[in-house]
């Protein structure tokens, strides 16, 4: 079998600012240029040099921070965008899955829409026949196959869309961040299609941010970051790079944070570090699977390298697309933590009850300044975890319903209570 | 360099047919599902002009056309204007108004402003069925041998249209001031080809360029064959060989800058 894919020393540049302009506005730039080339014209590098392989029946994952040139990849890959420079050799069907329903009309119904998004994905006529039902089966729309998809909730509208998609049967399925809008179990069922997919010889590139489902999907992972592949290997090593890369970027810039009250810019001083973050079971081992409903502990590892006084430390519940479930900080605790000297050590712990339902979360945390003007240390995304066990409620809180029922004789309120039937 | 194991011709241009029809379809099947009035509406537009234009330039201006009414003189040549207005508007913003598709997923682009035009020709051939109750009830001839050269006419006009619309379209991805231009044009074009006026009102000085435009020959082949019944005049050949340049041109620019279009953003 031969290299799917081979991408040796790509680089894409665009032109800040381009984008259509009126004509006055060439002509201007252009009159005041010399030797035909705009003034003040700049260029930004998308990606630059990176060079990868794609193997039948690998799954590579391109993690990298936003704006490190993940879509631009996939563009290129997918022959919308030409390259700078550099070489790109696709040998075989490529499938992108980068917009659920791409082309999919509003006023049309489900069924038009099958053969209209199939027929853009490169299938044919009687490819799409041969699959349809198939895509109506894995999308879960049959009763409304004749309705239009304005009428169809979100989660109706990703499923087919990614049923379309995943039934164009490609050597190579690209995979982009496009999963986050359908629920958990909408995205198990994804996950489970393209491992399927990979056993059936597919072979995917993911971008994804849900480092969760990268190690569970791939295999391999390529890094990037500002445009320049930064770390190639497993997908697990390349998980780690990805966390060392984003605080590394924190470090470099001074990140400018929103604030509450959204007066004051913030900015991390790195007084005090964050050195390791996990969430352990009630054992208070480390876990990154946990049981619904059951205890666990959030553990923050930080250094002081200045003297800090009184720090304040928070913790973050957050699903993968970003919905905030739970934040809390020492402070709203009521807890005044004492002042620390530079080089001392601490450990902090957030003892928790998961009141979660199954679905992967993502954990953050947060080191501020006892006036809260910036922040010491700051991780948006330090780890996730994943939550089983719950008794198929939806959603995300563990609200633990309980039930009783009571037969009302010949239809009267009663008057004494009834011993419940269940 | 890129390169790519590409699916056979044969199948890559069925592909692009099915493709074709699909994104048709689409445009038709949207256009009446929202509009009240449906399919009527390519009926209307034409229909409307020509009632104005009667009234106008048969009250107020008075316009000679012989013995033909004016209403079924300015309705035939109104009919394929009515196409290359549409089509051309249509297809200048067909690709900016799908850049969310444009630039998320590579097929061949030409494929929207070419289904943008089809799908006027369908409210062309809608429109011109109208005519033959109109023909019929002024008690015009209807069936002439010159009829055969009708799809000839049509084909020059969709290649003059698919010409100057493709390279429309791919500079409105650049400039967006085509589309004021566009309109400009298209009033320009309305009054220097032979639709409210019958080309013997030409002056006699403007005459060896007049059919310089493409559109003239071709309105007035319409209503040589449609009307009078006799073949287009020589000034056809000239049309055809004007519109096909367009063609190949509008089509070598498309093709020259498609792959600009997803860096815009």
């Amino acid at each position: 079998m031969t290299t799917l894919i081979q991408v040796r020393n790509l680089s894409k540049r665009y032109r800040i600012g381009q984008g259509s302009r009126s004509l006055r506005a060439v002509l201007a730039a252009k009159a005041r240029s010399k030797n035909g080339r705009a003034v003040g014209e700049e260029h930004h590098w998308a990606i630059q040099d990176v060079s990868f392989e794609l193997e039948p029946g690998q799954a590579l994952a391109i993690i990298g921070p936003n704006g490190a040139g993940k879509t631009t990849i996939l563009k290129l890959l997918s022959r919308v965008t030409k390259p700078t420079s550099g070489e790109l050799h696709v040998n075989g069907r490529l499938s992108a899955l980068i917009e659920l329903g791409a082309g999919f009309h509003p006023d049309l119904s489900g069924r038009d829409n099958i053969f209209l998004n199939g027929t853009i994905l490169g299938m044919s006529r009687a490819e799409i026949k041969a699959r349809f039902d198939e895509i109506v089966e894995f999308a879960g729309i049959g009763a409304f196959l004749d309705t239009p998809v304005k009428h169809y909730s979100s989660g109706m509208y990703a499923r087919l869309g990614f049923a379309i998609a995943a039934h164009v049967d490609p050597q190579i399925l690209l995979v982009d961040e496009v999963l986050a809008v359908g629920d958990y179990a909408f995205q198990m069922k994804c996950y489970a299609h393209m491992d399927k997919l990979r056993t059936r010889g597919t072979s995917l590139i993911f971008v994804s941010h849900n480092l969760e489902a990268v190690r569970q999907v791939c295999n391999r992972g390529l890094v990037l970051y500002r445009g320049r592949a930064i770390f190639q290997g497993s997908a697990a090593e390349a998980v780690v790079a990805y966390s060392d890369a984003l605080r590394q970027a924190a470090r470099e810039l001074p990140v400018v944070v929103p604030t509450e009250d959204g007066l004051a810019q913030r900015v991390m001083t790195f007084d005090a570090e964050v050195e390791q973050v996990s969430i352990c079971d009630a054992d208070m081992r480390p876990a990154t699977v946990l049981e619904s409903g059951a205890s666990a502990t959030v553990v923050i590892k930080v250094r002081f390298n200045k003297a800090v006084s009184r720090p304040l430390f928070a913790f973050t519940i957050r699903t993968l697309d970003g919905q905030l479930i739970y934040n809390i900080t020492t402070r709203w605790m009521g807890i005044t933590t004492p002042d620390f000297d530079a080089g001392e050590h601490c450990r902090v712990e957030f003892a928790i009850k998961l009141a979660l339902l199954e679905g992967t979360y993502e954990l953050g945390v947060d080191i501020a300044s006892s006036d809260l003007t910036h922040f010491f240390d700051r991780l948006e995304r330090a780890l996730a975890f994943s939550v089983i066990g719950s008794n198929g409620a939806k959603g995300v809180a563990a609200l633990g319903a309980q039930v009783s029922l009571h037969r009302i004789p010949n239809g009267r309120v009663p008057t004494a209570t009834f011993e419940p039937i269940v | 360099m890129i390169t790519g194991k590409l699916p056979t011709r044969t199948k890559t241009q069925t592909h692009f047919f099915e493709f074709l029809v699909v994104w048709t379809a689409r445009i038709v099947r949207a256009r009446y599902q929202q509009s009240a009035l449906g399919i009527l509406w390519a009926l209307i537009q034409p229909s409307a002009t020509a009632i104005i234009f009667s009234v106008v330039f048969t009250f107020f201006v008075d316009v000679n056309t012989g013995d033909v009414p004016y209403i079924l003189f300015s309705y035939v040549a109104l009919v394929p204007w009515t196409l290359f207005s549409n089509g051309l508007t249509d297809m200048v913003n067909s690709i900016v108004e799908n850049m969310n598709l444009v630039t998320k997923i590579y097929f061949p682009r030409e494929i929207i402003p070419l289904a943008a035009l089809l799908a006027r020709v369908l409210d062309f051939g809608i429109a011109l069925a109208l005519f033959v109750p109109m023909v019929l009830y002024f008690q015009r001839p209807l069936l002439s041998p010159a009829l055969i050269v009708l799809p000839l006419i049509l084909l020059i006009q969709l290649a003059l249209v698919a010409g100057l619309g493709l390279a429309g379209a791919a500079m409105n991805v650049f400039f967006r001031d085509i589309k004021y231009l566009l309109v400009l044009g298209l009033q320009i074009l309305l009054y220097a080809s032979p639709i409210i006026y019958p080309v013997s009102s030409v002056p006699e000085k403007l005459m060896p360029y007049y059919f310089l435009n493409p559109m003239a020959g071709i309105v007035e082949s319409y209503r040589a064959v449609l009307l009078y019944g006799t073949f287009p005049g020589p000034a056809l050949g000239l049309s055809a060989f004007l519109s096909f340049c367009a063609l190949a041109i509008g089509y070598w620019f498309f093709k020259r800058v498609e792959f600009q279009f997803a860096d815009l953003i």
